[in-house]
C-alpha cells in the first residue's frame, strides 16, 4: 500500500516537473526569438575597481582609463611621441615670449546632458585648478596662470613666467561648469580658508553621472563590480569604429579574470600576474593573444643619504655613513645581476634598466646610458672597487668595515610592491658575495610610507611610475624634494642646476639636451639603482574583436591603459558576432523556472505523501 | 528570576558588549601601521601641505582623546564619515555592498544549515548504515576542506576552462533588466553559494547526528519506543527538538556573521560584498570604512547572540532559571 503511494507520488511529480520543463523551455524560446540586434560590447577585465568618479579623487589602475573615455582632456597624447596631440583644444599658438597660449576649442560639442561645451568650460576647469590649488592636476598649471575667454572657442592662457606647461598633456579632464561651478563659491581663492573648503567640497562631490564630453557616457556602475559605459551618440570626433558599449570587470581574483577570459565572457584583460600570464602562453590558444608591454613603472634600490631630521623630519635618520662613499654605491650595482632578478623575480617578464626614464612611458625623452656607467655585473670588479676606495674587511671576520664599523645594512622590502620582496633575498646574496652584511624588514606599503620620511633605513626596493613628460620624475631627484618625492634626500646642486633650466628651455631640442644630462648624471651618480622596466601583461580574445592598436604605438605599447584610447576607437567585431559577454556560460532560464517552480512543488507533493502516510502509521 | 528579569539581563548584557565594541573599535585601527592619507600620496603626487591637509579634514590630526569623543559621539548619532579613499559616504559604501552578502551568506548558511541537519538526522537514526558512513566521511572531508581552495576548484571546473556553466566572477551582469536580471543573478550565485554550502554543511551534519546518538540513548527516548510510538513519530516528536539545541545555538551564531561576509569566497569569485569591503579597506587603511564595517559584523554578532539566548531560554525552560 505504501509502496503504491509512493510511486503515485513519484509519478504526479514527474508529471508535474516534465510539463513545466516543456512550458519553461517553451517560454524562454519565445523571448530569444525576438532579439534584436544586440549591442556591440567590448568585455574588459581589470583587478581592481575605480576609486571613484570624481576625477580629483583618482589614484590608479582604470581609473584613468574610464575618466578619459567619458571626459575629454585639453590634450591628448600623440600616439606615436606621446607629445600633445588635440583634445578638446584643437590648435593652439603661443607668444614670441612663450607667456600667453591662444587655445581653439573644439566646435559644436555637447555635454553628455545635452549643454553645449565651450571653451568657458576649458576655462572654468583650468581655473578651478590653478586657484584653488587642486591636488596632483596643479603641477601641470605652474607661475600663477590665468585664463582669458574670448570667445565659445577660445581661451587665452596667460602665464607669469615663460613657460611650455600648457603644451604638456594633463590628464585633467575637461568639466562642466554648469555643474562643478556650484561647488565653487564665490569667495577669494587666494584666501587660504576660502581654497581649502572648495577643495573639500569639490572633492566629496560624488560626482554619480559623471556628464562629461567624451566619446562614451556612463550608463551604469555597479561599485565593486563594472563600470558599463555606452557610446555616445553626440560625440564631436571621430565615433568608434563599432564599439557601443565598454565594460569594466573588475576580478580581485586573477584566476577568476582568466577563466572569464577562457570562457569568452571577457574580450581583453589587463595587469596579469607572470604565473597565469605564463600559463596562458603555454596554452597557445589561437583565440587567446597575449602581450608583454610596458608596465609603466622601473624597480629600483634607492639608496638614504639622510638629512630628514635637517629639512624638518620628526626622527634622527639611521642611515650608515657610507651610501654617501660614490665607489660604494658603484660597487654594490656591479654586484647586482639584473638579469638574474628579471629572470628569477618576474619570471622573464620585466627588463633590465638603466634610465629613470622608460622607453614605452618617456619615448623619445629616453637617453642611451653607456656601458661605461651602466655597472653591469661583475663580481670581482665590485670587490677592487671597493678595495680601492678603502672599504675592506680589515679584522678577517669575512664582512667590510667603513670608518671602523662593520657594514650591516637595513634593506627595506615591501611586501605588497611587485616583486620587492624576492628581489630583496637576492640583493642580501649578492651583497654577500661581495662581503657586505645585511638584513632586510619587510613591510606592506602602508608603513613603507611611515618609515619612508623617518630615515629609519639604509636602502629600499621599490618602484617609480613616471609620467610621460619627465619633469616630475626629474623634480624626485632634486635637493628641495627631501621629505617631499625624494627617496633619500639626495642633493646634487648641479642636478638642482640642469632640472630649473630644463624647466624654463621652451626649444624641445635643447630640454632634451640637459634631460639627457641629467639621466646619465643620475645614472653614474647612483641615487636610485635602477634594476628594470616593469611589465604589463595583457591578453585579449581574437576570435571576437580585430583591430586593437598598442599605445604608445610601439612594440612595448599597451593595449588597454596605456596613454591613448586607439583601442576602444579602433577594434571590430569578427565575423557576426557582437562581442556580447553574457555574463559567463549559465544555465539557461528554463532551467531556472523549472527549478524555481518544480522544487516547491515537489515538496508540496512529497510532504502530502509522507504526512498520510505518517497518519496511517499513527 | 521573571521573564523580564531574564531579558533585561541579556538586554543589558548585549549593550554593554555594543559598547565595548565601539571603543575597541577606535583603538585597534589607531594601532595599525601606517597612514590613510600617506597611501594615496605617491599616486596622487601629493605635497606635505596636500597631506597634512587631508589628515586635517578626517580629523587625524587632534589629540586622540579628542578623536574618541568625536568618533563616540558621531557613532552613536549614525554618522560613520567619509571613506579616505573615494570621500563618499561611509554608509553608501557599505549599502552598496550589503546586498550581495546577505544574499550569498544567507543562501548558503540556510542551504547548509538545512541539508547539513537533514543529513545528520538521516545518519544518526540509521547509525552505521552506508548512508549514514558514506555521509559521516563526506561530512570530515568537506568540513576540513578550506573554502578557498574548494572555491578554486570549483571555479577552474565550472567558470570556463573545463566547463563553462557559470559565471567566473562577480554579482551580475550589466544591462539586463526584468526577468533576465534575477536569473543573471541567479547563475552568479551559484558558484559562491556552493561553495558555502560544502563548506559548511560537515559542520552542521556532523553536530546534528553526533547530538542526536546522544539523544537517542536518553531514557524518555527509549520509553516512547517501549510503549509503542513508530520510530518515525519518535524521532520528529521526543528526539530530534531536543537534539536540535546545539545545532540551533550554532545556526544563530552563523547569520551572526552572516554581515562580516564570506571574506575567502567573496575574494576568489571576486564577489563584492561587505568580505571584499573589508579586504579592500584594511589595505587602504580606510579608518572610517573599517570601523564602520567591524560595528556592524560585532553588532550582528551581538544581536544574533542576543536573539538566540532570548529564544533558547524559552526553547529549553532550565536556561532562565540559571
Amino acid at each position: 500500500m505504501r509502496r503504491t503511494r509512493r510511486a503515485m507520488a513519484l509519478m504526479m511529480l514527474t508529471g508535474l516537473l516534465g510539463s513545466l520543463l516543456i512550458g519553461s523551455a517553451a517560454l524562454a524560446q519565445t523571448g530569444t526569438g525576438t532579439a534584436a540586434a544586440e549591442p556591440v560590447v567590448f568585455d574588459v577585465g581589470v583587478d581592481s575597481d575605480i576609486t571613484s568618479l570624481n576625477p580629483f579623487n583618482l589614484c590608479c589602475g582604470p581609473d584613468y582609463e574610464v575618466m578619459s573615455l567619458i571626459y575629454d582632456t585639453g590634450f591628448q597624447f600623440d600616439n606615436d611621441t606621446l607629445e600633445a596631440a588635440p583634445g578638446f583644444i584643437r590648435s593652439w599658438e603661443r607668444s614670441e615670449d612663450s607667456m600667453d597660449w591662444t587655445l581653439h576649442t573644439v566646435e559644436g560639442a555637447t555635454w553628455h546632458d545635452g549643454t553645449p561645451a565651450t571653451a568657458s568650460d576649458l576655462a572654468f576647469t583650468f581655473a578651478l585648478i590653478a586657484d584653488y590649488q587642486m591636488p596632483f592636476y596643479k603641477d601641470y598649471f605652474p607661475f600663477e596662470p590665468t585664463f582669458e575667454v574670448v570667445d565659445d572657442t577660445t581661451v587665452i592662457w596667460h602665464s607669469t613666467e615663460p613657460t611650455f606647461a600648457p603644451e604638456v598633456p594633463a590628464y585633467a579632464p575637461v568639466l562642466p561648469e554648469h555643474i562643478w561651478g556650484e561647488l565653487v563659491g564665490s569667495g577669494d581663492p587666494s584666501d587660504p580658508e576660502v581654497a581649502k573648503a572648495t577643495r573639500k567640497t569639490v572633492k566629496e562631490f560624488e560626482n554619480a553621472e559623471a556628464i562629461g564630453t567624451g566619446a562614451f557616457k556612463l550608463e551604469e556602475y555597479e561599485n565593486g563590480q563594472f563600470i558599463r559605459l555606452v557610446r555616445n551618440e553626440n560625440y564631436w570626433g571621430t565615433p568608434p569604429k563599432s564599439l557601443d558599449e565598454v565594460v569594466f570587470h573588475v576580478f580581485t581574483n586573477q584566476e577568476a579574470m582568466v577563466q572569464a577570459l577562457k570562457g569568452g565572457d571577457l574580450d581583453i584583460v589587463d595587469a596579469l600576474n607572470p604565473t597565469l600570464f605564463n600559463s596562458l602562453v603555454a596554452d597557445a590558444d589561437p583565440n587567446i593573444a597575449t602581450h608583454v608591454g610596458d608596465g609603466g613603472c622601473w624597480g629600483n634600490i634607492a639608496w638614504n643619504f639622510g638629512g630628514q631630521k635637517d629639512a624638518g623630519g620628526d626622527t634622527e635618520d639611521t642611515a650608515d655613513p657610507v651610501i654617501h662613499e660614490l665607489d660604494f654605491r658603484q660597487a654594490v650595482a656591479r654586484s647586482i645581476d639584473r638579469q638574474e632578478i628579471v629572470d628569477k623575480v618576474y619570471q622573464g617578464t620585466a627588463v633590465v634598466g638603466y634610465s629613470i626614464l622608460m622607453p614605452g612611458s618617456n619615448g623619445s625623452w629616453v637617453a642611451e646610458i653607456p656601458e661605461d656607467i651602466q655597472f653591469n655585473y661583475d663580481v670581482e670588479a665590485a670587490k677592487a672597487q671597493l678595495d680601492s676606495a678603502g672599504i675592506t674587511d680589515t679584522n678577517g671576520d669575512g664582512n667590510r668595515e667603513y670608518e671602523g664599523n662593520e657594514l650591516d645594512l637595513e634593506l627595506l622590502t615591501i611586501s605588497d610592491v611587485s616583486g620587492s620582496v624576492d628581489t630583496g633575498k637576492l640583493i642580501q646574496g649578492y651583497l654577500a658575495d661581495i662581503g657586505i652584511s645585511s638584513f632586510f624588514t619587510t613591510v606592506n606599503t602602508n608603513k613603507a610610507y611611515d618609515l619612508w620620511y623617518t630615515g629609519e633605513w639604509d636602502a629600499y626596493v621599490w618602484d617609480w611610475c613616471p609620467d610621460p613628460d619627465p619633469d616630475f620624475m626629474l623634480s624626485v631627484f632634486t635637493s628641495d624634494q627631501c621629505l617631499g618625492w625624494s627617496d633619500g634626500c639626495y642633493t646634487n646642486p648641479e642636478i638642482d642646476r640642469l632640472y630649473d633650466l630644463q624647466q624654463t628651455q621652451l626649444v624641445r631640442a635643447e630640454r632634451k639636451a640637459t634631460i639627457d644630462q641629467m639621466q646619465l648624471m643620475i645614472a653614474e651618480d647612483m641615487p636610485v639603482m635602477v634594476l628594470n622596466y616593469w611589465s604589463d601583461l595583457q591578453a585579449f580574445r581574437t576570435d571576437t574583436f580585430t583591430g586593437h592598436v598598442r599605445s604608445p604605438n610601439n612594440e612595448l605599447g599597451l593595449y588597454i591603459l596605456g596613454w591613448t584610447n586607439d583601442t576602444y576607437f579602433n577594434v571590430e567585431v569578427v565575423g557576426a558576432d557582437t562581442g556580447e559577454g553574457d555574463g559567463g556560460g549559465a544555465i539557461p532560464t528554463w532551467v531556472w523556472v523549472a527549478v524555481g517552480g518544480g522544487v516547491p512543488l515537489a515538496a508540496i507533493v512529497v510532504f502530502l505523501s509522507r504526512r498520510k502516510t505518517g497518519d496511517e502509521e499513527a | 528570576m521573571g521573564t523580564f528579569g531574564y531579558l533585561g539581563r541579556k538586554v543589558l548584557h548585549a549593550l554593554l558588549t555594543l559598547l565595548f565594541v565601539i571603543s575597541f573599535n577606535f583603538v585597534l585601527f589607531r594601532w595599525l601601521p601606517g597612514d590613510p592619507v600617506l597611501l594615496l600620496a605617491r599616486s596622487q603626487h601629493l605635497s606635505r601641505e596636500d597631506i597634512a591637509e587631508q589628515i586635517a579634514n578626517l580629523g587625524l590630526d587632534l589629540p586622540l582623546p579628542e578623536q574618541y569623543l568625536h568618533y563616540m559621539g558621531d557613532t552613536l548619532t549614525g554618522n560613520f564619515g567619509l571613506s579616505v579613499r573615494s570621500s563618499q559616504p561611509v554608509l553608501d559604501v557599505i549599502g552598496d555592498r550589503i546586498v550581495p552578502t546577505l544574499r550569498l551568506v544567507g543562501l548558503g548558511t540556510l542551504f547548509s544549515t538545512v541539508l547539513g541537519v537533514l543529513i545528520g538526522i538521516k545518519g544518526a537514526w540509521r547509525r552505521g548504515s552506508v548512508f549514514d558512513k558514506t555521509s559521516l566521511y563526506g561530512s570530515l572531508a568537506l568540513y576540513s576542506m578550506p573554502e578557498g581552495w574548494l572555491g578554486m576548484l570549483l571555479l577552474l571546473l565550472f567558470g570556463g576552462s573545463v566547463f563553462h556553466l557559470f559565471p567566473a566572477g562577480g554579482v551580475r551582469s550589466p544591462g539586463l533588466e526584468g526577468f533576465a536580471y534575477f536569473v543573471d543573478i541567479a547563475n552568479h550565485l551559484v558558484l559562491p553559494v556552493l561553495t558555502l554550502t560544502l563548506g559548511y554543511i560537515g559542520e552542521y551534519a556532523i553536530i546534528m547526528r553526533a547530538s542526536l546518538i546522544e539523544m537517542m540513548g536518553e531514557d524518555f527516548v527509549q520509553t516512547a519506543r517501549a510503549k509503542g510510538v513508530p520510530d518515525r513519530l519518535v524521532r520528529r516528536h521526543h528526539a530530534i527538538p531536543n537534539a536540535f539545541l546545539p545545532t540551533f545555538t550554532l545556526i544563530f551564531l552563523s547569520f551572526g556573521f552572516l554581515l562580516g561576509g564570506a571574506i575567502v569566497v567573496e575574494f576568489v569569485f571576486s564577489y563584492p560584498g561587505l568580505g571584499q569591503l573589508s579586504i579592500e579597506a584594511v589595505n587602504e587603511s580606510d579608518f572610517p570604512l573599517l570601523q564602520a564595517l567591524f560595528l556592524i559584523s560585532s553588532g550582528a554578532v551581538i544581536l544574533f547572540n542576543f536573539l538566540a539566548d532570548i529564544t533558547y531560554g524559552y526553547l529549553d525552560p532550565r536556561i532562565k532559571a540559571v
